[in-house]
């Protein structure tokens, strides 16, 4: 069989996640982004050189052999990046596949993606996971090079077609845990009548991967977060309103 | 959540903090008796034995105890039976090494050990009786010291290797120091060698590994259990009959005289203390034990205490590491917990004081171990006695309480190393499994068992089922039945990767050096990897044919010579059929055979298959070449085995070769008849006794040097498995677990901050359910502590396995940089004391 449009580049598959969605999971990484973050955490997801390029049914012949843990879990099949929505057709395949042996699936996105893309693969998303990096939309384009207009429209899109979306902050000391990002988030929330929010905490253990490919990170590493800065986040949030998941 | 009780935590420090002590009471009260009662009937001789031991050990009770029953004279003293023999072998070639490790011994025992007690057992004990029918039937494999066979063992195991064996632990000193004692720890191993049956077999001198008849103490008291051996005597037409059940009178007996002492000392002390609290709890454990065990306890308190006391007496009769189980604990309180509540006269609390305490003592369980070099010599909490908890009733009904749950509790609070068996069936609540996983937030002591499963296996195995639906877990997971069960689960053991060594040696070990068995054939002249399975198939079956035909030598010693009405009058059968547990009397008769390094054995078998069969990358005679020298010089060959496929990585291929292997195994051993005419059951559970065990075994097929450790129990290789938890879980679903019907133990590291929040604990839950629903028979975790991770950076390739939580997904901790590791070494210690 030649590849098709729908060939995936997966640089990763990660079994047995519990912080990506219901249950456990598998997470698929897909190759490419068009964002560089400052602290990306999977800069392996630029260039080719760790990809398998694979059809969806052999990732999902993978992902499926965890089915009776997901069934006991509800958990399933979660598509992560890079961008997994950069490039419609690969992900459009995974996602068909998996929703043709009744698997949960779950997207993640930071929404800086065409509307079409999104609007491609809505009929086969049980969850979208949308990244709210920063609310400041030049301040996001300093830290991500690209800003917030096309990303909160998106998720203005996502809402209004029904699609079940779980907003998700990466909380990075220094950058995006000040009060004013944090009103700006709750507003956001607020104005998507939306009360929930995932946190996922900053952490440095992605460093060494810039080790092995011989990069470094823009950002300077902050410390990660303490215990008790996180509380002090979620409460900030709950007096806001806003009730806070910690994932990770 | 609770903290320990005052009086607990002082009663743990106390345990922690002792000495460990060799005491002679129990072996010289048994041995006066058993001078004076030559050529009686064995039941009768053992009952004296125990009367005799009874009524004239040290009765001690401890401060704030309220559960009372020592087993010696010291705190910390196994009880110690010398005619077993293991124990006299030990103490005659190892005293030193005892001493080295910490234990202490008064002179005047010391003394008598010397002049009286070795030399009256000499000769007469099960391991000399035994090791003189292995020899008489041509089953020992005696080290052999031939020229050739020593430069082969220096080119197979290195100089280092060979010393490593006599030289390890906190006894070895300095290396000037480890040579001068090799004369005499040589002659020690040669001495110990009656252990090792042909193809590196092991058949040790106990038996026992059964769970305790409580349920009948507890229902009819000692009392109860004599009018119905009384009762029996009237039928039966036999001296050897009535001789058994007269020494089950004499038992009970000796079990009432036995308690009265206690409760003669309760009495004194509750006279000469000035603190009201304490002699009120005095009075009420003098109470206690002029009631139970000789009459069925009405409350909870009398019932703990009369499981307490009888689980202590029955390891006193028996000696220690004897796996003498209490079996299903939470189901055994049970009713006098309800009814106490429910009278108002038991609060909460105070039964949470009991069970923190009867756990405390059930750790009071030191063993000593018959193994030369230290490896493994002693450790606080190693003769294991599980307590299984959870799981479904006889009648197939969920049977979880309140008081597994307390048991969790007092789990938690006591932090020891307690063996605590939790069945978990469909009907299983998720709280019962929450609850369990997040104990490992604590301690790491829970195991998770499958009651579908073990079930199957028991009624394979030909359990009717509502018995099989009461099974407990003996030693470490061998399934069996509560209370109607000899099962003598331990002792007897072969290695798979030992058939492989066979094969390539032409039916020699490379360790022993003897033709044990037969000539295969030339592997090199091997075309086909089926040829080359079918001769490791051929050298396996005479393993377990060997290993079993020493079984029922040995059994046969204790059958005729070495009985124990005590154990016996409570297990069902044993009075109906007038005949003691050793010689058939319970109502299940079993034997075992475990299997050990099937990782190592599989990895092994698919690395053939892969370079040398498969790719043609390597011919056999190159290979064979390679592990004679232990892969000196040949390390690119070494990692090129290292880099084959592996089980435990959810590869079908791989995984087939495991499925077959273990169900060829349980079908061979199953095949074969025990002395009391029921069948050796098999297991997969190596005791930890894989490092050790590896020492002996050259180096293998999938890479691992000589010496290094054997995989352990039914688990992947150390390092082995890559691909995460689901897919190892995955490669040992394809195993069918119901043939393995003494079970098989799975040992998982998790890291500790998976389990900090909800979800973590949730999904390890899940994993077990998954696991479960699968099929699979046992699974335990470890959460990972600081030591370990440190051991990780210092030694990667042992660690490649270790599963680090990151953020959202788990990585492998030695694949992370240094100073993430160190990140990471911060955060969990953090999470483990938070």
């Amino acid at each position: 069989m030649g590849l098709t449009d729908a060939t995936c580049s997966v640089f990763d598959v990660q079994r047995f996640s519990i912080h990506d969605g219901p249950g456990i999971r598998t997470t698929v990484f897909l190759q490419g982004c068009a964002m560089r973050c400052a602290w990306c955490q999977n800069p392996e997801a630029f260039g080719h050189s760790h990809a398998r390029t694979l059809s969806p049914q052999a990732v999902i012949d993978e992902v499926a052999r965890d089915a009776v843990y997901y069934a006991m879990s509800g958990g399933g099949l979660t598509v992560s990046g890079g961008e997994p929505l950069l490039h419609l057709a690969p992900v459009r395949g995974l996602l068909q596949e998996a929703k043709e042996r009744g698997l949960h699936t779950c997207v993640q996105t930071a929404g800086a993606v065409p509307e079409a893309h999104l609007a491609g693969v809505l009929d086969l998303v049980d969850l979208f996971q949308f990244d709210l990096k920063h609310m400041d939309s030049d301040r996001h384009r300093e830290l991500t090079g690209v800003g917030t207009e096309r990303i909160h429209a998106n998720a203005g899109f996502l809402l209004r077609r029904g699609a079940p979306v779980h907003f998700r902050m990466p909380l990075i000391p220094g950058i995006n845990d000040d009060g004013e990002n944090l009103s700006a988030v709750a507003h956001f929330l607020a104005a998507h009548r939306t009360a929930d929010l995932h946190i996922v905490p900053y952490h440095r253990l992605y460093l060494d991967k810039y080790r092995a490919l011989g990069q470094l990170p823009r950002l300077v590493a902050p410390e990660p977060p303490t215990d008790e800065a996180i509380q002090r986040i979620v409460n900030q949030f709950q007096w806001r309103g806003v009730a806070v998941t910690i994932d990770g | 959540m609770s903290a320990l009780h005052e009086k607990n935590a002082s009663q743990k420090a106390r345990l922690l903090n002792a000495e460990h002590w060799i005491c002679l009471e129990r072996a010289r009260f048994y041995t006066d008796a058993h001078r004076e009662t030559h050529g009686q009937h064995p039941s009768l001789r053992a009952a004296q034995a125990l009367q005799r031991v009874f009524a004239q050990m040290t009765v001690r009770i401890e401060p704030d105890e309220l559960l009372v029953g020592n087993r010696s004279s010291q705190l910390i003293a196994p009880p110690i039976a010398p005619e077993r023999g293991d124990f006299t072998f030990i103490f005659g070639h190892l005293m030193e090494e005892l001493k080295a490790f910490g234990y202490r011994i008064s002179a005047d025992d010391e003394r008598y050990l010397h002049a009286e007690l070795i030399p009256y057992w000499t000769g007469k004990t099960v391991r000399d009786a035994k090791i003189a029918a292995f020899r008489a039937h041509g089953l020992v494999s005696q080290l052999c010291l031939a020229p050739g066979e020593i430069h082969r063992k220096i080119k197979g195991f290195g100089v280092q290797g060979l010393l490593r064996l006599v030289a390890d632990g906190p006894a070895s000193g300095t290396r000037r120091a480890a040579v001068a004692r090799l004369p005499r720890l040589l002659r020690a191993v040669r001495a110990g060698a009656g252990d090792n049956i042909k193809g590196r077999g092991r058949c040790t001198d106990t038996q026992a590994h059964i769970v305790l008849g409580h349920k009948n103490v507890l229902a009819l008291g000692f009392s109860g259990i004599a009018a119905q051996a009384q009762a029996r005597r009237a039928q039966v037409q036999t001296d050897a009959e009535r001789g058994f059940l007269d020494a089950v009178l004499l038992s009970c007996e000796a079990m009432r005289a036995f308690s009265e002492r206690f409760a003669a000392a309760a009495r004194i002390e509750a006279a000469a203390t000035g603190d009201p609290t304490r002699q009120a709890e005095l009075w009420a454990i003098a109470d206690t034990c002029t009631r139970v065990p000789w009459l069925p306890p009405q409350t909870f308190a009398d019932a703990v205490q009369a499981l307490w006391f009888t689980q202590n007496a029955a390891i006193i009769s028996y000696g220690a590491g004897s796996g003498i189980t209490p079996g299903r604990v939470d189901q055994l309180l049970w009713p006098y917990f309800s009814a106490d509540l429910a009278r108002g006269t038991l609060t909460r609390a105070h039964a949470l004081r009991l069970l923190e305490e009867l756990i405390i003592k059930l750790n009071n369980n030191v063993i000593i171990w018959p193994n030369i070099g230290g490896v493994q010599l002693n450790h606080l909490g190693s003769d294991v006695e599980n307590i299984t908890l959870g799981g479904v009733n006889a009648d197939g009904e969920d049977a979880t309480n309140a008081l597994t749950f307390l048991f969790i509790e007092a789990l938690i609070n006591t932090k020891l190393a307690t063996t605590a068996s939790f069945r978990i069936s469909e009907k299983s609540p998720a709280d019962l499994v929450r609850k369990v996983v997040a104990i490992h937030r604590k301690t790491n002591s829970p195991a998770f068992l499958n009651d579908e499963t073990a079930i199957a296996a028991l009624v394979r195995d030909g359990y009717a089922l509502e018995d099989a639906r009461q099974y407990c877990l003996v030693g470490c997971v061998e399934p069996s039945g509560n209370g109607d069960t000899y099962g003598a689960t331990g002792g007897s053991k072969v290695y798979f990767p030992t058939a492989l060594d066979l094969v390539f040696n032409r039916g020699k070990t490379s360790f022993f050096g003897n033709q044990d068995g037969v000539d295969t054939g030339d592997p090199a002249a091997m075309t086909t990897f089926g040829e080359f399975l079918t001769a490791f198939y051929t050298q396996l079956q005479a393993q377990v044919g060997w290993v079993t035909q020493a079984t029922n030598l040995r059994d046969a010693i204790w059958a005729e010579h070495f009985h124990n009405p005590l154990i016996s009058g409570t297990i069902d059968g044993c009075i109906a059929n007038a005949r003691d547990m050793t010689a058939g009397g319970a109502r299940y008769n079993f034997g075992a055979v475990g299997g050990g390094g099937l990782g190592t054995a599989v990895d092994s078998l698919a690395a053939i298959r892969t370079l040398v069969f498969d790719e043609r990358a390597l011919t056999m005679a190159e290979l064979q070449d390679a592990l004679a020298h232990d892969f000196r010089g040949r390390e690119a060959l070494r990692q090129r085995l290292l880099r084959a496929p592996r089980f435990g990585n959810d590869h079908e291929d791989v995984d087939e070769l495991a499925r077959d292997l273990v169900a060829r195994f349980c079908a061979m051993v199953a095949a074969c008849t025990t002395v009391s005419g029921g069948h050796f059951k098999a297991s997969l559970i190596s005791y930890g006794l894989n490092v050790y065990e590896g020492a002996l075994e050259p180096a293998t097929p999938d890479g691992r040097r000589a010496g290094m450790p054997l995989s352990n129990s039914m688990s992947p290789s150390n390092g082995a498995e890559t691909r995460g938890p689901t897919a190892m879980l995955n490669s040992l679903t394809r195993i069918d677990h119901t043939h393995i019907g003494y079970g098989n133990s799975v040992n998982m590291r998790l890291p500790i901050g998976i389990l900090r929040s909800d979800k973590g604990v949730e999904s390890v839950a899940h994993l077990v359910r998954g696991y479960f629903a699968k099929g699979g028979f046992h699974l335990q975790f470890n959460a990972i502590d600081t030591a370990t991770l440190r051991a990780a950076q210092a030694r990667p390739a042992e660690y490649a396995d270790l599963i680090v939580r990151v953020s959202g997904y788990s990585a492998y901790f030695t694949r992370l940089g240094r100073a993430i590791q160190d990140d990471l070494i911060g955060r969990t210690e953090f999470a483990a004391w938070a």
